[in-house]
């Protein structure tokens, strides 16, 4: 794949997530001398230089919150996506490839999980933990949010069934198992990266809606935490504005860097979909409507003849 | 070819991120209030500004639809639930924060003897339906607590021999002989709504289990009677026939009192802020920016921090059954781990001064038994480095890998869960500090939420390691008493898992149902003596430990409609809405 390929879109949207990556991973360890427990003032004191972004609630400085809560949140987004495309493809592509019977079972199982709102099964699932840790909520937010992606791979996968060279592969001898990791799989790779794309930015919003209803992780922060807390502490009505602002912007950073890297993948990908300079794109369109002109000369041609 | 199948898909998943924001979005309509505080704006219309002024608005004490108007049951609506505000039912007396002195109300004045006490009534009170309120009224109410042991006020039974009618206007209480306890006593003449004899007989015989009797149509022998009440606001209207008009020689101010309904502390505080809300009763962080920032017409009592007369002590309960937590030295530790003025400063919002390690209150009426030289002697306070010591030296504990204390018979210190209601920020705030310092000695403790529903029966029937609860005693007249009774006495409790309401880590110690029991008639030197002896059992043992100190209600008002609501330079009624706090109803006046 020639570099040429990715638009400025994609660059653009990986700039933003490996800033967010960045800025969660490494910060800590650049930013040192004070961690989740760390005092530096009172209640909701106003950013200064001691504290950047001001302080929370408890006197804690905002602005490693801010890094610790990234971290959490883009943790709980990468398990909980591994998990639930894991999930999905697993689910989809049996469905897809095998079909009858099995189609039937596993497609009524996940449209019974679509059925069913995935915020409240998350409410519910998250109640009923005792103590939720990081992977936990990763884990159940994972197991709300696949059935969307078994129903897109399982389309795509029966669609790959139906191709000459699954027939050459199934002649040779080649079992199921082996058909759908080398012959199907590679054929939905694609999608299914940026099903993993999608999947990160719902689970770091989940998560975020979670923590704001006070079921969120039971250790550490998180950006929903955080504005879990803020809202509790009335900043909003005390005008503490360091407090909400900067978990807000960081959410809102996190979700919509995925979401442009997934729709830039998608280009990327799909050349239908790719948006080129105009220069290109008219060239593009002249030498189709050449290539047009020159079958319809050949056919005009061959009735002639 | 691909492309054509992965034509239709874009969309399907850019509508799941749009799901996941919806998500989002619902999650913070749900758990934040930000959409919320606007919507119980019922004073439009024409004549609102008389309307307005003729009408006093009041929150911090109902969160949904009135369950029911029956002051039997523990869940009835405000005002008419047990220790609420003496609007539709009232009492005998009512208790003064500020002085600790029973203020008249149905009871004209009392008499204690050594076998009791007699209560002179008011001649002329009389129920909102014209009948006279009687001494055979009272025996009828002590008797129903008698007959139903679910009613909060059976509990008064425990010290009473018997309820009787000397003439119409006269009841005598008569003390049990084996547990004389005057303050207990008095305590439950404030805080028993007297009850109709001629209606209240009906309403047995009709419902036996008179808990779940609805109480439709409440008559009462208040100035108030309930007009309205949904899940919008409960109204109620001044009876302008009310008999103490007589005795006060006036009405309460507002003609109407409106409660709306609020779906959380911030929608009341914001609505408060604005001036849609006179006065009320709720947690508001940084109240002192409304009138130092925002230059609002807000007041609390005091102008400067704490704000508000302290009333009770929040306790941090440790279960003194699980190992580790049942010796008094971890106990101990622990208390000295914990960073009080962190509390008291952001918990708290400064509402409380850093807590002393005493059941005593230092400021108010208690303070005359505080002993300031006792508490530095045998207390604790913000020391980890004592804790250590205590943990090392005394105990011999050496630190696990995790950095948790395991005592040398191999009891790990950590593994503890500390739990408080969810939503009741202050405390989930307080302990989120305590773990913070206890880890930073040593303890491992993890925090968690439940609903308060579902804690109450744990912390009752003692299932629990760790749990910032109340104690039953805030300030009444069997306080300071009662609360060392509430915290250490062991007679009365149940063993765990059956539920009991005071003590509930089921502390035990030899010597304090003795000093308990002396007490409990003892007055002036040797009362202090007592319950010195009993604080410093407290101190020694740290059967619980209080984190904060916390006011009997959040008295705040905003004077945009109403003026004249008490204060500390106008101390015309105590700071509350219970006992004698509503007697600022009839000082208030519409500006």
């Amino acid at each position: 794949m020639k570099l040429s390929r990715f638009t400025s879109r994609f660059y653009v949207a990986l700039g933003i997530v490996f800033l967010v990556a960045f800025f969660g991973t490494l910060g800590p360890l650049l930013f040192t001398g004070k961690d989740l427990t760390t005092v530096v003032g009172g209640l909701y004191d106003a950013p200064s230089g001691k504290a950047w972004l001001g302080t929370d609630n408890l006197g804690h400085d905002v602005f490693t919150y801010l890094m610790y809560g990234t971290r959490s949140s883009l943790i709980v987004g990468v398990i909980s996506g591994l998990i639930a495309t894991f999930i999905g493809v697993v689910v989809g592509t049996v469905a897809g490839y095998v079909g009858g019977a099995v189609e039937e079972t596993l497609m009524a199982a996940t449209n019974i999980m679509l059925a069913i709102p995935q915020i409240v099964v998350l409410v519910l699932i998250s109640v009923a933990l005792d103590s939720r840790s990081v992977t936990s909520v990763a884990i159940v937010i994972a197991v709300t949010s696949w059935p969307w992606t078994a129903r897109a791979v399982r389309a795509q996968a029966s669609s790959v069934r139906t191709r000459e060279h699954l027939d050459i592969a199934r002649l040779s001898g080649a079992n199921t198992v082996s058909i759908i990791v080398f012959d199907v799989l590679p054929y939905m790779l694609s999608y299914v990266v940026m099903v993993f794309v999608l999947q990160i930015s719902i689970a770091i919003l989940s998560e975020a809606a979670l923590s704001l209803l006070g079921l969120g992780p039971s250790e550490g922060t998180s950006l929903g935490l955080m504005l879990h807390w803020a809202l509790a502490w009335e900043s909003v009505r005390n005008s503490a504005w360091w407090a909400f602002v900067p978990p807000t912007i960081m959410l809102t950073m996190v979700a919509f860097g995925f979401l442009l890297l997934q729709s830039s993948l998608d280009e990327v990908f799909n050349p239908r979909l790719r948006r080129d300079s105009g220069r290109k794109r008219r060239k593009r369109i002249a030498s189709a409507r050449t290539a047009a002109e020159a079958a319809e000369a050949a056919t005009t041609s061959g009735s002639g003849a | 070819m691909s492309e054509i199948e992965h034509e239709g898909t874009p969309h399907a998943t850019r509508r799941q991120v749009i799901v996941g924001a919806a998500l989002l979005g619902a999650g913070a309509a749900v758990g934040g209030g930000l959409l919320t505080g606007c919507g119980d704006d019922d004073s439009g219309g024409d004549g609102a500004t008389t309307e307005r002024q003729e009408t006093l608005y009041l929150a911090g004490w109902q969160w949904g639809p009135p369950p029911s108007w029956n002051p039997c049951s523990p869940t009835a609506s405000f005002p008419v639930q047990g220790r609420q505000m003496q609007l539709i039912y009232e009492s005998l007396f009512m208790f003064n924060l500020l002085d600790s002195q029973l203020e008249p109300q149905l009871g004209a004045s009392f008499e204690q003897e050594a076998v009791g006490i007699t209560v002179k009534m008011q001649t002329d009170a009389k129920w909102r339906d014209g009948e006279p309120v009687t001494a055979a009224d009272v025996v009828y109410t002590w008797d129903l607590g008698q007959r139903n042991k679910d009613v909060y006020w059976s509990a008064s039974w425990e010290y009473l021999e018997s309820v009787t009618e000397v003439d119409e206007h006269t009841v005598l209480f008569t003390f049990k002989p084996d547990n004389v306890n005057p303050g207990m006593v008095k305590t439950a003449m404030c805080e028993t709504w007297i009850l109709p004899k001629h209606l209240w007989e009906d309403y047995e015989q009709a419902n036996p289990k008179i808990m779940e009797f609805a109480n439709d149509n409440p008559v009462g022998s208040g100035p108030y009677t309930v007009k309205s009440g949904d899940a919008q606001q409960l109204i109620f209207e001044r009876n302008d026939d009310y008999w103490g008009k007589g005795v006060r020689g006036k009405l309460p101010g507002p003609k109407r009192i409106v409660h709306p309904i609020f779906k959380d502390n911030a929608a009341g505080d914001l609505a408060f802020e604005r001036g849609e809300v006179d006065v009320m009763q709720q947690f508001t962080p940084q109240i002192w920016k409304m009138w130092q920032d925002k230059k609002k017409p807000v007041g609390t009592w005091f102008t400067e921090p704490p704000y508000y007369i302290p009333g009770g002590m929040p306790m941090l309960v440790p279960n003194t059954s699980k190992p580790g937590l049942s010796n008094p030295k971890v106990r101990r530790a622990l208390a000295f781990s914990i960073d009080y003025a962190r509390i008291a400063e952001q918990a708290m919002s400064k509402y409380s001064d850093p807590v002393n390690s005493s059941l005593i209150l230092p400021k108010g009426s208690d303070a005359q038994y505080f002993d300031e030289a006792n508490v530095a002697e045998h207390g604790w306070k913000y020391d980890p480095e004592q804790a250590k010591k205590i943990l090392e030296e005394e105990l011999g504990a050496t630190k696990d890998s995790d950095g948790v204390y395991v005592l040398p018979d191999g009891t790990k210190l950590g593994g503890w869960k500390l739990q408080t209601p969810t939503g009741w920020t202050d405390w989930q705030t307080a302990i989120q500090v305590v773990a913070e310092s206890a880890k930073k000695v040593g303890f491992g403790i993890e925090l968690d939420y439940p609903q308060a529903n579902q804690l109450t029966p744990n912390v009752q029937t003692g299932n629990f390691d760790l749990v910032l609860w109340y104690i039953g005693a805030q300030t009444t007249a069997a306080t300071p008493w009662q609360r060392y009774r509430d915290v250490m006495d062991k007679r009365g409790t149940l063993p765990i898992g059956q539920n009991s309401y005071y003590n509930y880590g089921r502390f035990e110690h030899p010597e304090v149902p003795a000093l308990l029991d002396a007490a409990t008639t003892a007055t002036g030197d040797e009362l202090k003596k007592l319950l010195k002896q009993l604080d410093t059992i407290f101190m020694q043992n740290a059967p619980m430990i209080p984190l904060m100190y916390r006011p009997l209600d959040f008295f705040e008002y905003n004077e945009s409609v109403w003026s004249g609501f008490p204060n500390e330079k106008d101390p015309s009624a105590p700071p509350t809405f219970s006992g004698a706090g509503m007697l600022w109803l009839y000082e208030i006046s519409a500006k």
